[in-house]
């Protein structure tokens, strides 16, 4: 370019990532590694650490200690991160149950109108999420929008109590993180080829078939691409289960946001983000060796 | 002959209810007899893919029927029709194997598992791809999908098998290798072909017999030669090889003969196709090929006319000549180059043009 | 001569591939994303106090929220931190993606990618943890440049990944034409690159400038007392009670996204024309 710039290709390359990584290295990953040093230190009653080793943050994963300070099995927390991850999948496989039909949908409209579809789906994404989650608190509540009808036409008596149920927080997951199923299943449907479905049912197969033999295994990358999209998000969610669920059934997220805000037990906090970020690492390197499969199976073609 | 085919008023209208409907068939009738090679021919847009594609069943007729060895197919879905087609860009499965694409159609139908699989090895046998049966087909050429494509669609023994322009996407040499494989392949199986191109070569060299389209409808059906030597009007004449039209009007009709004046006053006797009479406004039209071009002098007493070479296309077996013939009559032909590979003739040479008026036939206007 | 009549004809078979329901399904789908939206922006026309009662039409709640002065601090912060984030992330996204998508291949890029995707990787609880732990561990307490920082870093995929797709959709052969007509390396770069990316960049920072006026947690998180941001300041008003105004200040907000989302796709849908031409 310049005078002032490097003359090699290598130079250039890296004087231009340099940025990048300088921010992302020093405010991301660093903070990463200090955040796991940190899970193996003693928590500072007043938020922070103490400079001691200590297993305890882990240790308090599986155990308490009791009145006579005897560690004794506490199926507390393991229960949090289990419902985390039930709740996790179930709205997961809502969004898939969900959002597949509408991607297949739109793949099948002409160009013009396939775009502004995607642009519906892409909108509730980009606006606050806080603030779409509390609207269904509106929705959901005793007296909202839900209620108040049904309980004029005398079709229920009482409440429904919806709010602060795990069913209002799969709902607040599901709704969250919709579009994230829609777009790669879209992205992949769109690739398809749809003379495959005529030779399909060209070959006896019936519409059923069409769907299970030919379309879902094409378009495997994207499901498997918009589940993960959606499950690492909603495993670490914090608004829905903190708005819909009152606070009280807590999952992951919530637990561990808990930890620096009140707790103030921050070896612990970070002790469950690195459980999180194990999750998300495990299903990250499940995806990418799905992928190469893939690549390597059907090549270029 | 029994009929395996018989389109009955064929109508196809694509997008009816918009303010542009495009009308892709116009009631087109046509019968395909069993175990005949036929083919659909026309250019693109004529609407012969549009007809295959009907009686596939990925598209819905607008009007009119479809019998299939007697029974009324237009209104089954595809998988109920008992018709295979072979794809133009082949359409294989990217997410299976050779084999796995071959047993397709068959798993769908239930057969038992043993019966499959000798199926699956006597197709890809009779395509010679028996050993390629694990690849998947991204790791085969063009020539090998097409060949996994025509097992697949052969396999379950479909009373008819359709095609749909299969060789388009081959290079010169494979296409012209495929067509006689198809055609032995139509033999040996006893199968009803459709063939749709838009190739008039590939159309004559490998029908029984040929619908010649256009514009939503059937131009002429026929067999090969029938097309060639007898189109019926200058659409036909026009697709189907090279050809000089001539404008002019009859003069007198001769119980063989006729005389039709071209130009400001040329004489020309053409075939009596016995459809015209005297006054009438007609095209005759003459292949290059029927048309002999000597050096002055060196006729042999054959009946010719004088012409000047305007001008010269070499095509490598033979040159293209446009010979003027005065009175604004121009005529194309051929001649072969002589054993040194010189050409005969140059431009502006004098020449004697001699064709027979067997060879010179009034089209249909 | 025509059957028209028959019964048969009447049935009609859908193309392959489609299926019934489908679009039920789908008009069913997009009430489900819009309901909330929709019924949060009429409910701030509530005039009532309590959010679920209504109490008639108004505007009484918007009157109210702009006159509150911590929702204008927070409004004024959210401007500020989205504003310089912006500025940051989509120069470093713009010039990373420059090497990314132009530098052919060379060692150490799929891990670069990596590194500038990984943001969008981890869940956002676990980038505020670790940023919180962080500043806290080196002591830095710059208030508003605690939460900057944080959103520069969360921002730069945002930014990049338009830039990226617009990069590669670019012909290489229009600066290849310039470097022909003797234009330098700096011109080619001034006069055709600059120009051509245009687009992407401005798409790129107005998806940067969105994520970062919409985030919560890791503001919450990283943000002490005096930098609370506008996401921040209505979860504090949730936490309160309901009351309409959190609908209107959350109406005003969405309305703006919506705003820049539906500017950015115009703009992406123009550069998508461009390039067919």
């Amino acid at each position: 370019m310049s005078d002032w710039l490097p003359r090699s290709a290598a130079g250039r390359r890296w004087l231009g990532l340099a940025p990048s990584y300088f921010v992302i290295g020093i405010f991301m990953l660093v903070p990463m590694i200090i955040m796991g040093v940190f899970s193996f230190l003693e928590p500072n009653p007043y938020g922070g650490v103490k400079p001691v080793g200590s297993m305890a943050a882990y240790v308090k994963l599986f155990f308490e200690y009791d009145l006579e300070d005897q560690l004794v099995f506490n199926p507390g927390y393991i229960n949090i991160i289990f419902r985390s991850f039930q709740l996790s999948f179930g709205a997961t496989l809502l969004c898939l149950v969900f959002g597949f039909p509408v991607a297949y949908y739109i793949t099948l409209q002409p160009e013009n109108r396939r775009n502004f579809y995607i642009y519906l789906v892409t909108i509730p994404f980009w606006t606050n999420l806080l603030i779409r989650t509390f609207a269904w608190i509106i929705i959901l509540g005793r007296g909202g929008v839900i209620e108040t009808p049904l309980l004029a036409a005398g079709i229920i008596e009482d409440s429904l109590r919806m709010m602060y149920t795990d069913g209002a927080i799969a709902i607040g997951l599901t709704y969250s993180y919709l579009p994230l199923m829609v777009l790669p299943i879209y992205a992949s449907l769109e690739k398809l080829d749809f003379r495959l479905l005529e030779a399909a049912s060209d070959l006896y197969a019936n519409r059923l078939e069409v769907m299970t033999r030919v379309v879902i295994p094409l378009c495997k990358p994207g499901i498997i691409a918009g589940c993960i999209l959606v499950f690492i998000p909603c495993l670490g969610a914090f608004i829905a289960p903190n708005l819909l669920g009152g606070g009280k059934k807590l999952m992951l997220g919530s637990l561990v946001q808990f930890q620096f805000a009140s707790a103030r037990n921050w070896p612990f906090g970070a002790a469950l983000s690195m459980l999180l970020l194990s999750a998300v690492v495990i299903m990250l390197i499940f995806y990418a060796r799905a992928a190469k499969k893939r690549a390597a199976m059907e090549g270029d073609g | 002959m029994t009929t395996a085919i018989d389109i009955r008023g064929i109508t196809k209208i694509y997008n009816p209810e918009s303010n542009q409907p495009v009308k892709a068939l116009d009631d087109v009738s046509l019968t395909i007899n069993d175990n005949e090679f036929f083919t659909l021919l026309g250019p693109s847009g004529c609407g012969k893919t549009t007809l295959l594609r009907l009686i596939a069943g990925f598209e819905q007729v607008s009007g009119g029927e479809i019998m299939l060895f007697g029974e009324e197919i237009e209104n089954l879905e595809p998988n109920r029709r008992p018709v295979n087609t072979v794809f133009q860009h082949y359409a294989l499965f990217p997410h299976m194997t050779v084999a796995d694409n071959v047993a397709f159609g068959l798993e769908r139908l239930k057969k038992p598992k043993n019966e499959i699989v000798a199926t699956v090895e006597r197709v890809l046998t009779l395509v010679k791809m028996k050993h390629l049966g694990d690849r998947r087909p991204n790791q085969l050429s063009g020539g090998q999908q097409q060949r996994v494509a025509l097992a697949r669609a052969l396999a379950p023994s479909p009373k008819v098998l359709l095609l749909d322009e299969p060789l388009s996407a081959l290079d010169l040499k494979l296409r012209q290798a495929m067509r006689e494989e198809l055609k032995q392949l139509q033999k040996e199986t006893g199968i009803t072909f459709v063939f749709v191109t838009h190739d008039q070569e590939e159309a004559l060299a490998m029908s029984d017999r040929i619908a010649v389209m256009s514009d939503g409808e059937v131009q002429q059906i026929g067999g090969p030669t029938d097309i060639y030597e007898h189109p019926v009007n200058r659409f036909v004449a026009d697709f189907i090889g090279d050809t000089n039209f001539l404008d002019g009007e009859i003069v007198a009709v001769n119980d063989d003969l006729v005389t039709c004046r071209l130009g400001s006053n040329s004489m020309f006797e053409a075939e009596n196709s016995g459809a015209h009479k005297i006054g009438d406004q007609v095209t005759l039209f003459l292949r290059p090929e029927k048309i002999s071009l000597s050096a002055v002098g060196a006729t042999n007493g054959q009946d010719t006319r004088p012409g000047k070479v305007a001008n010269m296309t070499y095509l490598g077996n033979q040159a293209a000549y446009t010979v003027d013939m005065g009175d604004g009559i121009e005529l194309t032909a051929q001649a072969r180059p002589q054993e040194n590979g010189k050409l005969p003739f140059a431009i502006g040479d004098s020449l004697a043009v001699g064709f027979s008026a067997r060879a010179l036939r009034v089209l249909a206007q | 001569m025509q059957k028209s009549s028959s019964p048969r004809k009447s049935k009609k078979i859908l193309p392959v591939g489609h299926y019934r329901g489908l679009g039920g399904w789908t008009v069913f789908f997009f009430i489900f994303l819009y309901l909330p939206i929709v019924v949060l922006i009429f409910y701030s026309f509530n005039a009532n106090r309590m959010v679920m009662n209504w109490g008639g039409f108004g505007f009484e709640w918007y009157l109210k929220a702009f006159q509150n002065e911590d929702i204008q601090k927070a409004v004024w912060n959210s401007l500020i931190v989205a504003t310089v984030s912006t500025i940051f992330a989509t120069a470093i996204a713009t010039i990373g993606a420059l090497v990314l998508a132009r530098g052919g291949n060379f060692r150490g890029k799929t891990v670069s990618l990596g590194l500038i995707t990984l943001p969008l990787m981890v869940p956002e609880i676990v980038t505020a943890v670790a940023v919180l732990i962080f500043f806290s561990a080196i002591g830095m307490n710059w208030g508003l440049g605690n939460v900057i920082i944080a959103h520069i870093t969360f921002c730069i995929p945002f930014a990049f990944m338009p830039i990226r797709a617009r990069l590669e959709g670019m012909d290489t052969s229009l600066e290849q034409a310039a470097r022909d007509l003797y234009a330098s390396e700096w011109e080619t770069f001034r006069y055709v690159t600059v120009p051509l990316l245009m687009p992407g960049i401005v798409a790129g920072a107005m998806l940067a400038f969105v994520i970062s006026m919409d985030d919560f947690i890791i503001t919450l998180m990283v943000g002490g007392a005096g930098s609370t941001t506008l996401p921040v300041y209505i979860y504090s008003m949730i936490r309160r009670g309901l009351t309409p105004e959190i609908n209107a200040v959350s109406t005003v907000l969405l309305l703006v996204s919506i705003g820049i989302v539906t500017a950015y796709w115009v703009v992406s849908k123009k550069s998508q024309t461009d390039t067919v031409h």
